[in-house]
């Protein structure tokens, strides 16, 4: 049984929360490639019907909004890693 | 070696609630106060309005006219027949997030919507207001035969999805603004001066609009799903 002192343990615990931290934000991939797939659809129906803009903008939005929402739970648990276990 | 170091760096004096006083014991969060006045500003902002009702509406009335009418023909749009009778419901929650979001561009002033406390009241109100809604409608064994369908062995699953609800909706909205808060004390804490004030911009106005339109749709949605 190694014994580690309360230093070092320390130490770990805050090495790990930095390293969790930049993990969690490779969740980050997700919501881009999603938005920008909602978004380039978007331009292709403004393209194919110019009328229909505001509708298309309003829905695009909230589509994205909605499907932000992994990568916001991504940074809220990096933010949470940082500022809150770091001792 | 030398590098930024944030554990100097006060999160909760830029972002997030931050107890200032107590009464009787419990602490009173600013997040809270401002919370508060904001209702006082729109109860006061409400009476002025409809002060002298009239059928030609004067400026202030006219105002208050335009965000209920957009309020209800949005609830319109998404659950027939239903504008007029949840406008106090997705009225109250359209206007007190809306300013909740943008209030952070004052300086000094955070966000009330950037405290969980906040989010998760009003996710678990439209939680209870969304299932006392559909037992109304359906009836309670109505209700809770909505829970087997289609299949009796989805009953946890459909249960779990529930329970989801409101916590992805509160965390959503906090997630938000919360963040964007933060984003915007460490570019001020890193480069003061000119940076931040696009960022508030953005994530103030452009973000926080948006996310009070989203909140505010999937409340509608919610309540419209419940009681199918």
């Amino acid at each position: 049984m190694v014994e580690f002192s309360p230093e070092l343990l320390e130490t770990i615990i805050r090495a790990a929360a930095l390293i969790g931290a930049g993990l969690a934000l490779i969740a980050g991939i997700g919501p881009g490639i999603g938005q920008g797939f909602a978004a380039g659809k978007a331009v292709e129906s403004v393209a194919r019907q110019p009328e229909a803009r505001g509708l298309i903008t309003t829905t695009m939005l909230v589509g994205q909004a909605v499907s932000e929402s992994t990568g916001i739970y991504a940074f809220v648990f990096a933010l949470i890693l940082l500022f809150f276990i770091i001792l | 070696m030398h590098f930024f170091y944030l554990a100097n760096f006060d999160i909760e004096a830029q972002a997030g609630p931050r107890a200032i006083f107590e009464i009787f014991g419990i602490p009173v969060n600013d997040t809270t106060v401002i919370g508060y006045a904001i209702t006082l500003g729109l109860i006061i902002f409400a009476r002025l309005a409809t002060r002298n009702m009239e059928l030609i509406p004067g400026r202030l009335q006219n105002t208050l006219e335009i965000f209920l009418e957009a309020i209800i023909d949005t609830t319109e749009g998404m659950m027939p027949g239903g504008g007029r009778k949840f406008l106090p419901f997705i009225g109250t929650i359209a206007l007190f997030i809306g300013i909740s979001n943008i209030i952070g561009v004052l300086p000094l002033v955070k966000n009330p919507t950037a405290d969980l406390n906040m989010t998760l009241a009003f996710g678990l109100s439209v939680f209870i207001f969304s299932n006392a809604y559909a037992i109304k409608v359906k009836g309670l064994w109505g209700y809770l035969k909505g829970y087997a369908e289609p299949m009796f062995f989805m009953l946890p699953i459909n249960i779990l999805g529930e329970l989801a609800k409101p916590i992805s909706h509160s965390f959503r909205l906090f997630g938000n603004v919360f963040g964007g808060s933060v984003l915007i004390a460490l570019a001020a804490y890193f480069v003061p001066g000119i940076i931040p004030v696009p960022l508030m911009a953005w994530f103030d106005i452009f973000i926080g609009l948006v996310q009070a339109l989203i909140f505010t749709m999937l409340a509608i949605a919610y309540i419209s799903i419940a009681s199918e």
